[in-house]
């Protein structure tokens, strides 16, 4: 049964047992007003309940009694006695119809009709007593579940007391195994162990609520919504069994709402805008609601326009937030996220219905704050989908706890990605200024120190242990504990105040024997500790989004000043370690310095042959997996995105390009001329060999990693390949020792049968793979 | 006011606290600290199933600098919008009576103790400083931002 009918059947009920003792008075004394209102009162909640649902014979029924009452109230008859009984009889009658919907039956046949005529004063006949009132009451008894209603604070009390008796529980499970002999109280102790178990999870399935009874709401709204706003739009509903908090349905309620509203209001278009863009005239709002494991996702799609990025973008221009240069370089899914900076609202004017100043970065952040998310992803003219995930429960958290400087600290599981240690001495780190990063899966995660964030005494400890967190956003940061002790379900209580001014925290829990235990707010300590969140936004997942994601891609780069001055870029993932280093460690200055970091002799890059060197300077140590080489820097200036086009510059070894980055220009440092010329060879299960010839930054910033990827290794100097690129006309002379040379030509085809256009992919892919067919041969 | 009132030491001088206030009056077993708070918050512990702020009076009425020692002192068990605090002070044992409502200040009694003071109030003991709960939970940083 619905949740909301189940509360008709409820209520009715509560009022049919309340009124039993007014009917017996009124019976008494027809003429007692108080008595009357309270049975009016009654047959008119009735009435009025029944308009949401579909039960005509109570209506009717119930209709008839109230304006019976009704003309009594107001003198214009008099009750007597014949109408006092069947108004008892109504209430009785009500009282079948109730069990019957509860039963789930069809209404039973009655001489309803006659009631009604009665109630009007049409039947003459006194003998209405109804032989099958009070016998029908029997036979529906027990065939649906009783349902009873009770106030939340009882069954927080209860919920309270349980987690109490857990309490108690653990520590006499303590005691016994101190005493550490047989006592023979073990077997009932067990018993009574499991027993509270099962009451506490009883107790905390009363706190479990249907999420459609929040669901139930929305169709009245939409529809509500759409008729002021002129707009048709259907709302479909999944929300299968998934089953919620009780105030965790409370708090997704308003965020629900909001976001329901705007995309009635601002994502669905006027009809005939929709039949202007081929579209049906009714929009579709899809709200679903599903669960994964301790998740509930809660889908809400609309199939409008989807969000204006270019008007947000451009929103966001004249409010300051970005500049133009930013905006040009934003992606769909960066302008998509705009949404969630204050102030901005994407709609043209300002209606009764969304843009009450409530903006999407609010809805956010109430949703993070029980420890939920929300995501956006929106495609032109085709919808925007939000996806809202939120824990089942707020008072029952998984949680893993952890030590940092002695003190115990609980995380929510939900954040935990995985655990590494660096026991096994796999893991890799990396030192950018003052940040330490590790290598995890591929990736470089910055390294908090839990301890070291939260302000603790710096007591000397070989912290070995690292929890990956994982963020709203899909972010990842390396926590650093010193210890790891257990997965535990804890129950989360609210901090006073003063602790949770801090913002570090969610609540605490307590441990088995009662210790309390502060719950982390692992987002906080991130963002705290410095992990500005706009970097570790994820592009949208899924879909046409794709594409552009790989067009747009930004590299994540380590912006320095070189020894001669430039600003320079390198990419963040070829960087191992920056150190200092003085001017003596390096030998030979020129192409081929070499300098001593630590026990190590690596060959130094980026040092000019005749320059002064300055007498201390930065190293980059970088590293592609095998031998590591060095590039010198005179500082570092900071890590940030290159995001925009890169130019090729002529005449630079080993500079990929030239692109602005933060609005100023800085060379890209071309990591794999730097590698491939400088690394040591190492014995090779020959891959066919290519050579570039000629202009040297375009071929291998733009030509080579094509090369690469299709399998073909990049030669260089005197080493012997197989097929040659050469790119203009003095490649003539230069192809040399190639068995076999594709020759490129910078103009669209046409003249030279025997070039390929440098910028025809497919052609020189089909040649690339000819040359190589043919050498196999 | 003719109410009850609980007598205790706090930075080596006697005050009151309305005794309608206060649940119990207990002794510490453990305070686990908590990070980055203000400087009168001493910790946290728990009372049954409830976490208790246990709060340093001293420290909250800016008296002293030095660490509370909770091992020592007792903590006034009070529930303050909705949540349970221990207030640290150095010794909690009489209940005493009010002989009338508590008057002003009058004199100064020194700005720390005025941050958080009702009032004087007569008793048997003499008259005495009557504080305030709420002006204790707060400390003194908010209540100067405030």
């Amino acid at each position: 049964m619905d949740d909301l009918l189940a509360e008709f059947v409820a209520e009715t009920r509560e009022m049919l047992a309340a009124l039993s003792g007014e009917i017996v008075a009124w019976e008494a004394d027809p003429a007692d007003r108080s008595r009357l209102d309270t049975i009016f009162r009654f047959v008119h909640t009735v009435k009025g309940n029944c308009g949401f649902f579909d039960f005509p014979k109570l209506e009717a029924l119930s209709h008839a009694a109230e304006d019976a009452l009704s003309d009594v109230r107001a003198g214009r008859r008099v009750p007597d006695r014949q109408l006092v009984d069947t108004v008892l009889a109504v209430i009785d009658r009500i009282g079948v119809m109730i069990e019957e919907i509860e039963g789930g039956q069809p209404a039973s046949e009655s001489n309803d009709e006659m009631l009604i005529a009665a109630l009007k004063g049409e039947l003459e006949d006194a003998d209405i007593q109804l032989a099958n009132s009070g016998s029908a009451r029997n036979s529906f008894s027990a065939s649906e579940q009783r349902t009873i209603r009770l106030p939340v604070e009882l069954i927080d009390q209860v919920m309270s007391g349980v987690s109490e008796m857990v309490l108690a529980r653990n520590d006499i499970a303590r005691r016994l195994q101190m005493r550490g002999i047989e006592t023979g109280i073990e077997a009932p102790f067990s018993r009574l162990s499991a027993l509270i178990t099962e009451v506490r999870d009883a107790i905390t399935r009363t706190r479990m609520r249907r999420i459609e009874g929040l669901f139930a709401t929305f169709p009245r709204l939409v529809r509500d919504l759409s008729a002021e706003l002129g707009k048709q739009v259907f709302i479909e509903i999944e929300s299968g069994e998934v089953e919620l908090d009780r105030e965790m349905i409370e708090l997704i309620r308003d965020p629900l709402l909001h976001i329901i509203r705007n995309a009635v209001d601002h994502g669905i278009e006027a009809p005939a805008e929709r039949r202007a863009a081929a579209k049906r005239e009714a929009g579709i709002l899809t709200v679903s609601a599903r669960q994964t494991g301790n998740t509930i996702h809660i889908g809400i799609m609309d199939d409008g326009r989807g969000i204006d990025c270019d008007r947000l973008a451009q929103k966001a221009m004249d409010a300051g937030l970005i500049t133009a240069e930013r905006a040009a370089e934003m992606t769909r899914a960066e302008k998509i996220d705009l949404i969630f900076e204050p102030g901005l609202s994407t709609a043209h004017r300002v209606t009764s219905i969304s843009g009450r100043g409530v903006g999407m970065d609010v809805v956010r952040s109430n949703i993070e704050k029980f420890g939920g998310s929300l995501e956006i992803e929106s495609f032109p003219g085709e919808g925007t989908r939000f996806l809202i995930c939120v824990p089942l429960t707020l008072s029952i958290l998984p949680s893993l706890t952890v030590e940092a400087r002695g003190q115990t600290f609980a995380i929510p599981r939900s954040y935990v990605e995985e655990i590494v240690s660096t026991a096994g001495g796999q893991l890799e780190f990396a030192q950018i200024g003052d940040r330490r990063y590790v290598s995890f899966r591929g990736r470089r995660l910055p390294c908090i120190s839990l301890g070291r964030a939260l302000g603790l005494e710096d007591t000397e400890s070989d912290a070995s242990l690292f929890v990956i967190l994982r963020l709203g956003w899909g972010d990842l940061y390396a926590l650093e504990v010193e210890r790891i002790f257990d997965h535990q379900e804890l129950v989360i209580k609210p901090l006073s105040p003063g602790i949770m001014q801090s913002g570090l925290f969610v609540g605490c829990t307590q441990l088995d024997d009662g210790t309390p235990v502060l719950v982390l707010d692992v987002t906080a300590i991130g963002h705290d500790a410095g992990i500005p969140r706009e970097l570790h936004r994820p592009a949208v997942i899924g879909g046409s989004a794709t594409v552009e994601r790989a067009e747009h891609e930004g590299l994540r780069v380590i912006l320095f000043r070189s020894l001669c001055g430039e600003r320079r870029a390198i990419a963040m993932s070829a960087v191992e370690q920056v150190e200092r280093a003085s001017s003596t460690a390096i030998r030979n200055p020129g192409p081929d310095a070499q300098v001593v970091l630590g026990d190590q002799i690596l060959p130094l890059l980026g040092v000019p042959g005749e320059a002064e060197l300055p007498e201390r300077f930065t190293v980059l140590r970088l590293s592609d997996g095998g031998e590591p080489i060095s590039y010198a820097a005179r500082e570092v200036i900071d890590i940030s995105m290159l995001t925009s086009e890169l130019k090729p510059v002529k005449g630079r070894s080993a500079i990929a390009g030239v692109a602005l980055i933060d609005g100023e220009t800085a060379e890209l440092v071309d990591c794999h001329a730097l590698f491939a010329s400088h690394a040591p060879q190492r014995p090779q299960t020959r891959p066919l060999t290519c050579r570039l010839v000629g202009d040297d930054a375009w071929l291998r910033s733009f030509l080579g990693p094509i090369i690469e990827a299709a399998g073909y290794r990049i030669v260089d100097g005197a080493e012997p390949a197989d097929i040659a690129f050469v790119d203009g006309p003095d490649g003539l002379r230069t192809e040399g020792d190639a068995r076999r040379a594709i020759r490129l030509c910078d103009q669209p085809p046409g003249d030279d049968p025997d070039s390929i256009y440098r910028y025809d992919r497919s052609g020189l892919m089909a040649a690339l793979a000819r040359a190589g067919e043919e050498l196999a041969a | 006011m003719n109410g009850k009132l609980l007598l205790i030491m706090l930075a080596g001088r006697r005050a009151v606290l309305p005794a309608a206030e206060v649940n119990s009056v207990i002794e510490l077993s453990e305070v686990t600290p908590v990070p980055r708070t203000p400087p009168h918050i001493a910790g946290l512990s728990a009372l049954r199933s409830r976490p208790l702020t246990i709060v340093d009076c001293a420290a909250a009425l800016g008296l002293t600098a030095t660490e509370p020692d909770w091992r020592r002192q007792r903590a006034v068990v009070v529930e303050y919008e909705g949540h349970l605090y221990g207030l640290l002070v150095d010794a909690a044992d009489d209940i005493i009576d009010a002989l009338d409502d508590p008057r002003p200040l009058g004199a100064d009694p020194g700005a720390e103790w005025e941050a958080a003071a009702l009032g004087r109030v007569e008793t048997k003991a003499g008259a005495l400083l009557l504080l305030d709960v709420g002006a204790l939970i707060t400390g003194p940083l908010q209540a100067s931002a405030a």
